[in-house]
């Protein structure tokens, strides 16, 4: 490292970054904490003279409030679902893919594709496909058309399904929302995943056919020990992502948050904090987004802890 | 079990595609490995002995050719079909297992009417790691063993299922000096017990002598000698296999056949009964020479050396290859250290001559001869305009593998990305800045492949004057740089001088030349330089 | 010893040519479930992509046809019309242009004045500020936002050009980043410089910029889609319809999602306008998207 002569150099290039850096980035850490406690802040009454008392009332509401309980199971239940399946999908993808020569670098190339995409804007073409076209609500149903989705599992004989439409089930619901995230997470997985794979030695792999070792067994035995960090890594990553899902809801069900009739069904913690702040609530929003991170601190805590009995490096 | 090699081939594809070149890595291979021997697979890098290695346990498959094992044609079998034990060069251990899992596992693998019993298995298990004794360290992790230990746990995983066929890939090249000598003794040890047959891959000739029943010596993909370590080194049939074999190494002598006698210099030195006349290379092993005070070889004093049983007399010729020639006499020959010129006679039984023959690189367009590149010394002599170069002696297999290792360290998988991207950019800023030679020997590393030529990309060696000089293998390994300004050999393993020709879609580029940088600075654009590969050369004159 | 040798050989003798064949059919075998299997999952991957494009090619009447076409029977473009008037595309296109473009230049000015400064000069606690920086990177960004909504709110920016570049210029993440980039150029480079009398920003422009190009590349992209997909921030602090951004407009254009009889052809239409800018910038990048992605893991 060099030493340079002229110290306050250094401290004029920092000052763009370290000025904004203080004003979004450092003072909300510190303010958003202080609104959390004070009772029921709302900006526009701050700005109208009003006083706030200490205390912990907004944690109170926000844990007291129905929906609350909703947005956290919501999360929670997206987050044990996605993160299991996009995992595991990926590890098989992604050790297929190594495995084989030609049109590797293609397949790579499309699996990678959904990444580069808007969240929004794909979750309106997943709702387009999971939605009936007609009066779901009429007794009996008039469909128009059941949707692309409908029409494929016609083909196995099975009844169209209600997915997203007016009177949805809660399960359909987060079916949808879990394909939908599924296959908006394989990519970066499989990225990180194949990344990790192809700079395992390869004589790990001859050592192992000279032995005999079934496919499945070097799978389990080696490629999952040997890339238990990245896979590691992209557990960690995607909880932490998965806690703070709130667009791709939005991109299926609108800001609603659920199908017609049923507003805020598939609300999440994100969902919430944004409809506290948009209804003047800052003080629980901001109790809110304390909750929320001591969630994610946790979980990646015990992610962390469970990964170092776990992984092999 | 009896091993048969039979014509065995093995053509890699070139990897720049469009030249379409391809490298013979193994070369019409045939030979029989008696049932429990222990056979040494010798020679420098790139010289096919791995490939021949891999094709025996089935991890490569041979272009054409044949392998049985007993009177079995194996060569469709895939490796967990054929019953081998295979040690790699870095041991291979799998990094999360215990020494005891480790062992295990390929017992584990077996299916069917093979499979084990969990208390069999553990007894092989604990009989292998007794074989090799690390039955104490069962229980520990290969990131907590010495280097040593890695490799009898890498034997152990080997013997573990009493495989019909051992094969070791340069077992001890991993080890330090110490442990070389105890761990080659360790496998001698061990195949004796087992009377598994063995192969194993070195280019240390001391350790392929040491312990083999058989060694094979092998060069560019074609066995050159096959035979008992003391009969390759009593009489080897080409000059490679001389200077391959023997420490301190073999001298030699430019020399000449006139008139039935072989001449080195003006000094008639051996009698060489109807043999014609021609150019010859003398080699004379370090013991082959007796002092005497009317021999019929001249050379100049340099020093003499005690070392008890034996002296060692340091002396000059100017026929010599060397600077100086070592020999080696019983110590009860009195030498006067004073003396200016010192006189041998030779053992005939000890004294090999060559016929003198190089590979030379010519270039393809226009015939001349460019670079003279004499296998035996790995040294390379460029000629142009007339001007004839020493250009020094190509890196060894463990300086290679010291720069790999050094360049590995030093830098991340990021910094070589920049490396590669930040090339040209790279020497405009050095053109200002300084030169920065880290930067550069990174690129060295492209590691020598299987090849049958020369297949450094980027390597450095010294000539006899001491001066540092820097090979560049071009995209493919049938071209080659010398020169001794560093940046330009950086430049130039990037810079193939190319030609668009035609126009609009149909427009390609192609490959128009090669810059060829010469040590007087000078830059010249030539067609490529194709290699002209033999085989056997500089062979044996039968006196 | 031969005895012994026999007593423990565990191997089985194979049946050789059953054995050869047993082995190839294997092979085959394997390898055709391998590419079916990457062939299905490459089908399910490509074909929301797919569906969007024809829904958005076929009439409505076609669009609601109870058997679905797979492919247009009438090819129709005034789906993208209607689309582009009905959502106001325009001025959605133009005021993501402005704020990507020059949130991504100023970012990229501070993001590399920043990184120099970290990899290369020396002060006192450097090292602890970096640390502290970093250690920002583990809050949610929705605790930022709330009180960052009461700022620029204090500060008169809602609905303004400003509200939507400032805030997020600075991304540790990128000056991390680049800060790797950085630190992989020799010191050599950088004492040799300064014997020659380089000045710091003279050998930041001439030297680390080029041969951090890569990563400035990936940093760049990464950024221009992060402007291109952002949807929270600007939907809180944006909302008039002349302000808003391409996917904020695109969503609120199309409020009724699921109900029975949207349009969804010009729907698709809408959603394919957004998307194929990304589709070209991933063709022409794809290399520098995928290698920065690997490096960072966020989605941009």
């Amino acid at each position: 490292m060099v030493d340079s002569k002229h110290k306050w150099k250094a401290w004029l290039y920092l000052s763009p970054a370290l000025i904004l850096l203080a004003v979004f980035t450092l003072y909300p850490i510190v303010n958003t904490i202080r609104l959390a406690f004070m009772e029921d802040y709302g900006m526009m009454k701050a700005l109208s003279g009003a006083t706030f008392e200490f205390g912990f009332g907004n944690f109170e509401k926000v844990v007291e409030y129905r929906n609350f309980t909703t947005c956290l199971k919501n999360t929670v239940l997206l987050c044990v679902l996605t993160v299991p399946i996009s995992t595991v999908l990926a590890l098989l993808i992604a050790v297929t893919l190594n495995s084989i020569g030609p049109l590797r670098r293609f397949l790579q190339t499309i699996y990678f594709l959904p990444y580069v995409t808007n969240s929004i804007a794909i979750g309106m073409v997943f709702a387009a496909m999971f939605n009936i076209v007609g009066n779901v609500s009429a007794e009996p149903p008039l469909i128009t058309t059941a949707g692309i989705i409908n029409n494929f599992l016609g083909i196995f004989g099975v009844e169209p399904i209600n997915w997203i439409n007016v009177g949805s089930s809660y399960w359909a619901n987060i079916t949808v929302m879990v394909i939908y995230i599924v296959w908006n997470a394989l990519p970066f997985k499989i990225l990180i995943l194949l990344g990790g794979l192809q700079s395992i030695n390869k004589q790990y792999y001859d050592a192992a056919k000279v032995d005999g070792t079934s496919r499945a067994r070097t799978l389990w035995k080696i490629t999952v020990p040997l890339l238990s960090p990245m896979i590691a890594y992209v557990v960690i990553t995607s909880f932490m992502g998965g806690f703070k899902e709130y667009s791709s809801i939005v991109g299926i069900f609108g800001e609603t948050m659920g199908p017609p009739g049923n507003k805020g069904a598939m609300n999440t913690m994100v969902g919430f904090i944004y409809q506290s702040l948009e209804g003047q609530h800052q003080g629980r929003a901001s109790a809110a987004s304390l909750i929320l991170f001591a969630i994610i601190m946790a979980v990646t805590l015990v992610n962390l802890q469970v990964s170092k009995k776990k992984v092999h490096y | 079990m009896k091993v048969v090699l039979e014509n065995l081939t093995k053509v890699f594809p070139s990897r720049n595609k469009k030249a379409g070149e391809e490298v013979v890595a193994v070369n019409n291979f045939s030979f029989e490995i008696p049932d429990g021997k222990l056979i040494g697979l010798l020679g420098p890098s790139g010289c096919g002995k791995s490939t021949t290695l891999y094709m025996i346990s089935g991890l490569q498959k041979p272009t054409s050719g044949k392998i049985y094992f007993g009177d079995d044609d194996i060569t469709a079998l895939s490796p967990e079909n054929r019953g081998v034990g295979l040690v790699f060069q870095n041991y291979a251990l799998y990094p999360h297992m215990t020494v005891k899992q480790n062992i295990l596992f390929p017992l584990q693998n077996l299916k069917g009417e093979d499979k084990l019993s969990k208390d069999d298995m553990l007894k092989k298990a604990y009989e292998a790691a007794k074989l090799v004794q690390i039955d104490e360290l069962m229980d520990r992790k290969p990131s907590e063993l010495s280097g040593g230990q890695q490799q009898r746990v890498a034997i152990a995983r080997a013997l573990v299922k009493m495989p019909r066929v051992l094969l070791l890939d340069e077992p001890l090249s991993n080890l330090d000096a110490r442990l070389r000598l105890q761990t080659r003794e360790e496998i001698r040890r061990i195949q004796r017990e087992t009377q598994i047959t063995t192969i194993f891959v070195t280019h240390d000739q001391e350790e392929a002598m040491s312990i083999s029943d058989m060694i094979v010596v092998m060069k560019l993909g074609v066995i050159q000698q096959i035979g008992a370590p003391q009969d390759v080194y009593d009489s080897p049939e080409n000059l490679f296999v001389a200077k391959f074999l023997g420490t301190p190494p073999i001298n030699v002598f430019d020399g000449a056949i006139r008139d039935g006698k072989v001449y080195i210099g003006e000094d008639a030195v051996l009698d060489a009964p109807g043999v014609e006349d021609q150019e010859v290379y003398v080699g004379i092993r370090p013991e082959g020479f007796e002092l005497a005070e009317d021999g019929a070889l001249h050379c100049e004093l340099r020093s003499v050396e005690v070392m008890g049983r034996d002296v060692s007399i340091v002396s000059a010729n100017a026929q010599a290859h060397t600077p100086v020639i070592r020999s080696i006499i019983n110590a009860d020959n009195k030498v006067d250290a004073t003396q200016k010129e010192v006189r041998f006679n030779l053992k005939a039984h000890k004294t090999f001559v060559f016929a003198k023959e190089r590979v030379t690189w010519s270039m393809a367009n226009e015939g001349k001869t460019l670079y003279t590149f004499n296998k035996a010394s790995q040294t390379l002599n460029a000629k142009y305009d007339g001007k004839s170069y020493d250009l020094g002696v190509l890196l060894t297999d463990e300086d290679i593998a010291k720069l790999e290792k050094q360049a590995k360290q030093s830098l991340s998988p990021v910094a070589k990305f920049f490396i590669k991207q930040g090339k040209k950019l790279l020497g405009a800023a050095q053109a200002k800045v300084a030169p920065a030679v880290e930067l550069v020997q990174s690129l060295i590393p492209e590691k020598p492949a299987l090849t049958g030529e020369i297949t450094y990309k980027l390597a450095m060696g010294k000539n006899k004057e001491g001066q540092t000089l820097y090979f560049a293998g071009g995209v493919d390994n049938a071209r080659l740089c010398v020169t001794s300004d560093i940046q330009k050999a950086v430049d130039l393993h990037a810079e193939l001088v190319t030609k668009v020709v035609g126009e609009g879609k149909k427009a390609k580029t192609v490959v128009e030349g090669y810059n060829v940088y010469y040590l007087d600075g000078e830059t010249k654009v030539y067609p490529e330089i194709t290699v002209a590969n033999g085989e056997n050369h500089e062979k044996r004159i039968f006196l | 010893m031969a005895e012994n040798k026999k007593a423990t050989v565990i191997m089985h003798e194979r049946d050789i040519e059953k054995t050869s064949k047993l082995q190839v059919v294997n092979n085959v075998f394997g390898t055709f479930f391998r590419y079916l299997f990457l062939i299905i999952v490459a089908v399910v991957v490509l074909f929301p992509f797919y569906w969007m494009i024809i829904s958005s090619l076929k009439t409505l009447a076609e669009y609601r046809l109870s058997v679905p076409t797979f492919w247009p029977k009438q090819v129709v473009w005034y789906n993208y019309v209607e689309a582009f008037t009905a959502a106001n595309l325009g001025t959605l296109f133009k005021n993501t242009v402005i704020v990507g473009v020059v949130s991504t230049i100023l970012s990229l000015v501070i993001t590399v004045l920043t990184a120099f400064v970290f990899a290369r000069l020396e002060f006192k606690g450097k090292n602890a500020l970096f640390a502290m920086l970093l250690g920002t990177m583990m809050i949610p960004g929705e605790l930022f936002t709330i009180t960052n909504y009461e700022t620029v709110f204090r500060l008169g920016w809602l609905n303004t050009y400003t509200v939507l570049i400032v805030p997020f210029l600075v991304s540790v993440f990128y000056v991390y980043l680049l800060r790797q980039s950085f630190m992989q150029i020799p010191d050599s480079l950088y004492l040799a410089a300064k014997v020659d009398g380089t000045s710091d920003l003279k050998y930041l422009w001439k030297v680390m910029i080029p041969l951090a190009m890569p990563t400035i590349i990936s940093i760049t992209i990464l950024k221009m889609m992060g402007a291109w997909n952002s949807y929270m921030w600007p939907n809180l602090v944006a909302r008039d319809a002349d302000m808003q951004l391409i996917t904020n407009g695109l969503r609120n254009a199309f409020t009724e999602a699921t109900s029975g009889d949207t349009n969804f052809p010009v729907q698709m239409a809408a959603v394919a306008l957004v998307s194929i800018p990304l589709f070209l910038v991933f063709i022409f990048f794809r290399k520098y998207i995928m290698k920065g992605v690997s490096r960072s893991g966020i989605k941009g």
